[in-house]
């Protein structure tokens, strides 16, 4: 199941939120290269905050993570706004109902080909779901030359918001998806998921020390 | 409490407070506040005999202490291997999957996962002590919120040090500064010239050669010119580069 955390709930998930944070490391400058900060181990930027909404799938609460997301409100800094605003023609579509989604990261061991595949559409499928519960209308993101069209095959209505920057592979594109329950539908059918991933689980009382 | 007002606390804490013991059970008490259960703040020696003058914060469990100094796994321990290597803190899990380890090393491991000491990181300080020191941190049950972990680096860099400046009062105010001839001199012993052979080398006496190695002696208060050696490169005053031919 693809858990919800949020600055409520967040305590309850600092096992899985630490690992995810081990997995980007791994994923994002051992595999990719990106030249981003760690520290002990943890890919961790500017962004990641308690105003984050992170999408883990995992079997539990302290179990292995196949796949991870992050969420970012569009009404406070976010990556389209700082580091990737001259890919919007017309400026990035931002507001209290807009949702930019960043560091899709399948589990490092993650098989390309089909299986990567499948990872992106269950996290697809967990954003529309979790954009629906949180009442968001719009989430943009921005996708490589690789996982651009896959996004955009995924079943859910896709516009690109300017030309991008790069050539071939190094291409990069930002792009609007639309939330609606349709597209939820699509998606779903599409990776054959035949009930909600998403859990929302409410913050625990504190347990005394 | 924020965890970043939790670590500026600290600091100022340790800024006014001149009492050894009271910076040391603060250091434990904030770290645990910070979500993490075992700490293990020492020079890389046996835990249960710490050097004078060295901090030693080691809250580890005491059978695996008494079990960790009977075996004298401080020698071979592959957290203390790494973090003499490792420039940055590091998690265990991902480090030491990527060192060889030999089997006794890897019971040193699995020893201490048995009394939970797993998923821990380690982050290496710098200490003028001779031996080598870091700071291992090993999270409670609840894991710790890893948004906190710039705070938590800053708490252990800085209690670490204010710890040792209350332990060694006096490290700053007598540092040993060679001149150059004595570096030069010194250097040359350590790949092993003789005094003819620096003489030649330098354009010097023997004689010349021979007091300026016994200067340098004097001012580290050692009575062999390899224990002067070790000592300045050590210090940083001699490379080790400088000691190969």
């Amino acid at each position: 199941m693809i858990y919800i955390v949020t600055a409520e709930n967040r305590r309850r998930f600092y096992h899985l939120l630490t690992e995810m944070h081990r997995q980007r490391k791994q994923v994002f400058i051992d595999q990719l290269k990106w030249r981003l900060e760690e520290s002990a181990g943890l890919e961790i930027d500017a962004y990641d905050s308690e105003d984050a909404i992170y999408l883990i799938e995992a079997a539990t609460p302290r179990g292995g993570i196949s796949v991870s997301a992050r969420l970012l409100p569009t009404n406070r800094p976010h990556l389209l706004s700082d580091q990737f605003r001259d890919l919007c023609g017309a400026g990035p579509p931002s507001g209290p109902n807009v949702w930019e989604a960043t560091r899709f990261c399948p589990a490092p061991d993650t098989a390309s080909g089909a299986p990567r595949r499948m990872l992106l559409g269950r996290i697809i499928a967990g954003i529309m779901e979790t954009a629906l519960l949180f009442g968001i209308d719009e989430v943009t993101y921005v996708a490589s030359a690789a996982l651009a069209p896959m996004a955009k095959a995924a079943g859910w209505q896709v516009r690109a918001l300017g030309a991008g920057r790069g050539k071939g592979r190094d291409k990069i594109q930002a792009f609007a998806a639309t939330i609606d329950a349709d597209g939820l539908r699509r998606v779903r059918a599409n990776f054959d998921i035949s009930a909600p991933l998403t859990r929302f689980a409410p913050a625990e009382a504190a347990r005394a020390a | 409490m924020p965890a970043g007002q939790v670590a500026l606390d600290f600091i100022d804490f340790c800024e006014k407070q001149t009492d050894l013991l009271a910076i040391e059970n603060r250091f434990v008490a904030t770290l645990n506040a910070l979500g993490f259960e075992h700490i293990a703040c020492a020079s890389h020696v046996d835990p249960l005999r710490p050097r004078p003058g060295a901090v030693s914060i080691v809250n580890y469990p005491m059978a695996w202490l008494q079990q960790y100094s009977a075996e004298n796994f401080a020698y071979i321990d592959p957290v203390f291997l790494a973090a003499r290597i490792m420039t940055a803190p590091f998690n265990w899990d991902e480090c030491l999957s990527k060192m060889r380890l030999d089997r006794a090393q890897k019971r040193v491991l699995a020893e201490g996962a048995a009394y939970g000491l797993t998923g821990g990181i380690t982050i290496p300080l710098r200490s003028p002590d001779v031996i080598p020191a870091s700071c291992s941190l090993v999270a409670g049950a609840d894991g710790v919120e890893p948004l906190d972990m710039a705070h938590t680096l800053m708490v252990v860099v800085y209690g670490h040090g204010a710890m040792h400046r209350r332990l060694n009062p006096n490290a700053l105010v007598d540092p040993v500064v060679l001149p150059s001839r004595e570096r030069q001199c010194l250097a040359l012993a350590g790949q092993g010239k003789s005094d003819w052979a620096i003489g030649e080398l330098l354009g010097i006496n023997a004689r010349t050669a021979h007091n300026s190695i016994e200067r340098a002696k004097k001012r580290y208060g050692v009575s062999h010119r390899v224990q002067a050696v070790v000592r300045a490169v050590f210090d940083g005053q001699i490379m080790l580069d400088d000691l190969s031919n």
